[in-house]
This record gives C-alpha cells, sequence and structure tokens, in this order.
C-alpha cells in the first residue's frame, strides 16, 4: 500500500484545523502533530548539525516535509540548548543528533555565579539563529500560502525543571532534589526566565503556539511527593507566564509515565497534552476528570500512535510501545490511530494525532505517511 | 537487628555516613567483606531495586543508596581484592552506559562484581559516545565488553555499538554483555550480543563463560 497516493483536496487548512483543535473544537476532521524534526530533515536527507548550522536548510527542510507528509504543522528547533548555552553550559554537537551537555555548568553552588541568567534572546549565544529560523518560517509559509499563512508554526520550551538539570547534570539534579530542596527551588527560579525570553521571542518572531517539555519529574524519575512539592509549581508557573505574555495556547509534553500523577500535571492549565508513552483510556479519563471538577482546562489530547497496542497486530514481531513508530508496521500506526482517536474523541476532547513521543529517527516515510492516511481515515468529523 | 541488616537498611534508606561506619563497625567485630558486601550493601540495593520497580522508590533515593554503597565500598574494596588473589587475572572487561543514558548504578555494580571475580575492570561510567567505547576496546584489548541502558529509547544505541566494533574490525575479539532494566535476552539476541545477564551476580558467571570462550 502506498499512503502518499491521494491528493490533498481539503479545504480546511492545517492552521485553521489546528488552531480548532486547541481551542476545543472540530473542523473536517482530527489534526496531525508528531513533532517531526527527523521526518523533516531525514526527508531532506540532511543531518541536525547541517540544519542547526544552515537554519534556512533547517526551514526549507521543514517546509518540504510539511507539504510531502501534509501533517498539520512546522516546528523550530525545538531542542535543548541555546538557552543552556547562553547560561554558559558548554554544548557538544553530534553528527546527526541535538546538541548535548558536554560538561555541568553547576557542580558547587559557588558555581551558580558563573552563570549568565539575565539573557537577551535576540543577541545572546544562539537565541538569535533559533529566532530568525521561526521569522524564516514565518515568512516561506506566506509566502507558498499567497499571503495566508496555512501552516501553523510550534516552538519550544524547556520547562525550569528540566533546565536545571541540564545546567547541574542529570545525576546531580536528581541529588540535589533528595538531599537539597531549597538549592533545586534555586535553580529553578532561575533557569525559568531564560526559556520564557526565548519563548515569548520566538512568537514575536511569528509562533503560533507553545509546546513545553519535562521529562525529569515523571514517575520514571522522582516521586510524586517531589513532583507536587518541587517541580509542578515551576511548570505550573511558567505555562501561566507564557500565557500571560504571549497569549498563545500552551501544550505541556510530560515525557515519560506520569500516571500516577496526571491529576496534579493537568492542574497545570495547559490547552493541550501531548502524551509520552502512556495508558491513552487512563490519560483521558484522568482528564476529563479533573475538567469536570474545574481544576483543568484540557482541550485536545496529542499523541497516542504506540501506546495503545503494544503488539503488533501480525502477532510476530514484539514492539514495546514507546518505539511502534520505528518497528512497527503501518498496519500497526492505523489501529493504534483508530483507537487512539476512538478513545480521545468520545470523551469529546479534541484529538490531535501523534507519536507518543517525538518523531523517532529512522521511522520511515511508510509509518509516517500511516499516521496522516489514519488521520483522514478515522478522524473525520460528521 | 544485626549489622549487617542495620547495613541493609542503611544503603537502602541512602543514609551515606551512617552506612560507611557501619560497615567499618562490622569489619571490627570480624565480618568478612565479602557478608558485608553480599548481605548488606548488595542485598540493601537490592530492595531498594526493589522498591524502585514497586514505584515506591525513585531515582533520587536509588542514588542516595548508590551513593550509600559506593562510599562504603571504598572500605571494602580493597579487602575484597586481597580475598580474590589479585585483580584481572581472569581477564580484562570495559563497561559503558551508552550515549544519552545517565544511569550508572547497575555498571558500578556489575564493575565491582567482576573485579571481585577477578577481572581487570574499565568502567567508563554512563553517557559514553560510541567512538569513545570503541577507542577504549582499540587501547585495552578486553575480552567482555558491558553495554548497559535504563532506558527503551537508549537500548536503541546498543546494536550501533556493535555496528561500531565490527566495523572498526573489532567484534570477533571480544564478547559483548549487554543488560539495564528494559534489555532482555530476545533484544540481545536480536541485536547480535554474546550475552545478557538479569543482574549483577548473574552477570559474572555468564562474563566467565564468555570469557572462556575466548583465547588468551
Amino acid at each position: 500500500m502506498t499512503y502518499y497516493m491521494y491528493s490533498n483536496v481539503e479545504e480546511v487548512t492545517p492552521y485553521e484545523r489546528m488552531a480548532a483543535a486547541l481551542n476545543g473544537e472540530k473542523t473536517d476532521r482530527v489534526p496531525v502533530n508528531f513533532y517531526p524534526r527527523w521526518a523533516a530533515l531525514e526527508y531532506s536527507g540532511i543531518t541536525f548539525k547541517q540544519g542547526w548550522e544552515d537554519p534556512d536548510l533547517y526551514v526549507k527542510a521543514q517546509i518540504v516535509a510539511q507539504e510531502r507528509f501534509q501533517y498539520d504543522c512546522v516546528i523550530d528547533y525545538d531542542m535543548m540548548g541555546p538557552v543552556e548555552e547562553a547560561i554558559g553550559a558548554k554544548l557538544k554537537y553530534p553528527e546527526n543528533d541535538v546538541p548535548q551537555i558536554a560538561e555541568p555548568l553547576i557542580k558547587t553552588k559557588e558555581d551558580m555565579k558563573k552563570a549568565k541568567w539575565k539573557l537577551d534572546p535576540r543577541k545572546d549565544g544562539n537565541m538569535p539563529k533559533v529566532l530568525y529560523a521561526v521569522s524564516r518560517l514565518k515568512e516561506e509559509l506566506i509566502k507558498r500560502g499567497r499571503g495566508t499563512q496555512q501552516v501553523p508554526i510550534w516552538t519550544w520550551g524547556s520547562c525550569p525543571s528540566r533546565t536545571a538539570a541540564c545546567l547541574t547534570g542529570f545525576k546531580e539534579w536528581f541529588l540535589i532534589v533528595a538531599r537539597d530542596p531549597d538549592w533545586a527551588v534555586e535553580l529553578m527560579e532561575l533557569a525559568m526566565d531564560g526559556w520564557l525570553k526565548l519563548v515569548v521571542a520566538a512568537c514575536d518572531a511569528g509562533a503560533d503556539t507553545v509546546w513545553i517539555n519535562d521529562p525529569v519529574s515523571s514517575r520514571d524519575c522522582i516521586s510524586r511527593n517531589h513532583y507536587e512539592k518541587l517541580t509542578q509549581p515551576y511548570q505550573r508557573k511558567f505555562i501561566e507566564a507564557i500565557r500571560r505574555e504571549t497569549g498563545k495556547k500552551v501544550v505541556m509534553h510530560p515525557c515519560g509515565n506520569w500516571h500516577d500523577r496526571l491529576d496534579l500535571v493537568y492542574q497545570n492549565q495547559a490547552d493541550g497534552y501531548f502524551l509520552g508513552p502512556m495508558d491513552i483510556s487512563l490519560c483521558v479519563e484522568k482528564a476529563v476528570e479533573s475538567n469536570e471538577k474545574g481544576l483543568s482546562r484540557v482541550k485536545c489530547i496529542n499523541g497516542g500512535i504506540g501506546a495503545a497496542t503494544p503488539d503488533t497486530t501480525d502477532g510476530q514481531t514484539k514492539c514495546d510501545y514507546a518505539t511502534t513508530m520505528k518497528r512497527g508496521k503501518p498496519a500497526d500506526i492505523e489501529e493504534n490511530a483508530r483507537v487512539v482517536i476512538d478513545t480521545v474523541e468520545k470523551a469529546d476532547i479534541r484529538c490531535i494525532l501523534g507519536t507518543n513521543c517525538w518523531d523517532v529517527k529512522g521511522s520511515g516515510s511508510a509509518n509516517r505517511d500511516a499516521v496522516v492516511y489514519s488521520a483522514r481515515k478515522y478522524g473525520q468529523y460528521k | 537487628m544485626s549489622i549487617i541488616e542495620e547495613i541493609r537498611k542503611n544503603v537502602f534508606d541512602g543514609d551515606e555516613n551512617n552506612t560507611v561506619e557501619l560497615v567499618k563497625k562490622a569489619l571490627d567485630e570480624g565480618k568478612t567483606a565479602k557478608e558485608i558486601l553480599d548481605d548488606g550493601l548488595v542485598a540493601g540495593l537490592r530492595d531498594c531495586g526493589d522498591g524502585f520497580e514497586k514505584g515506591e522508590k525513585f531515582i533520587p533515593e536509588m542514588l542516595l543508596s548508590s551513593e550509600s554503597m559506593k562510599v562504603a565500598m571504598v572500605v571494602l574494596k580493597p579487602l575484597l581484592l586481597e580475598g580474590s588473589g589479585g585483580s584481572g587475572g581472569i581477564g580484562r572487561a570495559v563497561l559503558a552506559t551508552v550515549e544519552g543514558d545517565v544511569h550508572d548504578i547497575g555498571l558500578e555494580l556489575v564493575g565491582t562484581m567482576l573485579e571481585t571475580a577477578g577481572f581487570e575492570v574499565r568502567n567508563m561510567g554512563p553517557d559514553v559516545p560510541t567512538e569513545d567505547i570503541v577507542e577504549a576496546v582499540k587501547e585495552d584489548k578486553p575480552h567482555i565488553v558491558g553495554l548497559s541502558a535504563l532506558l527503551s529509547n537508549t537500548m536503541d544505541i546498543m546494536p550501533d555499538v556493535i555496528d561500531a566494533l565490527a566495523d572498526a574490525g573489532l567484534r570477533d575479539s571480544v564478547k559483548i554483555m549487554v543488560g539495564g532494566a528494559p534489555v532482555k535476552q530476545d533484544f540481545a539476541d536480536e541485536i547480535g550480543a554474546d550475552g545478557w545477564a538479569y543482574d549483577a551476580a548473574s552477570a559474572v558467571p555468564k562474563a566467565k563463560e564468555l570469557r572462556a570462550q575466548l583465547p588468551n
């Protein structure tokens, strides 16, 4: 089966479709966002490093891949790095992966003085490059839409706990959480400002939606008690500040397994949640419960592919549910998508179909096509 | 509660200072280093691992337990090596947690157990780039390469390391063992590793078995 053989005859634009879903409304069908970093780079045959060194190349890759796969947004660099680097961390840039911390900046409290906490995203480090990419995406999308932007741009921000962990090193961060919670709070307080400024500047440059990520506060990492007392207040504060300063919709990615703290994460007041590898039914059930109690405002749930059916449909290949996109077949993607759309939409929450974490490197065009195909097949609103 | 049980409890609770003091006291009372390691430190760490599996312990608590074990091992290790008749007699091992994965508790434990079993161990620690592992294998010419990953997304780096060793012409000179919470025997088979072990204790006989398949 070749999914690419369908024609693009839809009258609703990705911009309209996505804006409606983020607002809890329906248009023609369920939109798709699987955070197409690798889809774009692989389709254009470039490495992440090439895209980072040449923002115009990255912009082109995003645009042509969206046109090819027809999902419903483009993304900026969406990576850890520019803010942490401007604060003073040394990064290493692998040939074909996102930057990583080469050496933690903060090993002792004394090291806090080495950090530059007050940042100007238009001047410091590589932040201007991120803003340039966003503004070029905007220009190019308006040009391609003959004066009307038809595809939205999503920009990314790092939650304060994640930024703090990047600055101290992940292992040291968890030890700080255990040994010195006051220091953890101080780090998050200082870490929030840089990313907030970059996100605000990215929206000024043309980004339409903000998504944020925390991979260090899941139940894979810290206790519910540590989450509630330490890191969750800073997620919520970050979301509130983004909404206040940009007026944009905010989608949060609780990365990993958050089953035992979904009630708390929904109270962060994000408009949507891009799920990690979790039980989609439980996530939806908790969102409805929390909305009904007036504790949250979950309008849409994004993600899910891989989470719904742990095994491939042929019963031969064992796929753990985090890697179905990479190891499964298009039929597995379709079956996952059907369950996800059905589960989310039945609860009268809008589904933004996607993967249960970023689009995985090497997932293959057939599987990526299958996601969009599934949204068209199973996600039509009557 | 016996002193060994107290050590076990303090490792479980992640109390570094108390653990060291108790280990010293246990030695003074005539307990053997092996007994303190197996029934005190390793048992405490295993309890903590069980707590992690049940969702009662998390990474910060695991790290504190691991740190307790590490500081206690500073006291115990010379005695254990003395007892094993010297380090490095059986063979050489290079151990690493693959790139992108910062977990090293299991790796530390495997390293310690292999050392006490007579292997000469180079523990490269967590988050090691593939090219550094290849370089270490070139330099050390080990018999065993042990790769660890705790995350389902980083376990996918393991086949890359195996491929890189093959590309460097080193694959046939070593036996590759893989481990870590998400790694199972079927995954080891799928990626072409030579061995897998459930935990640090079972890693030792597996490493010895694989070592015996290589020439001196």
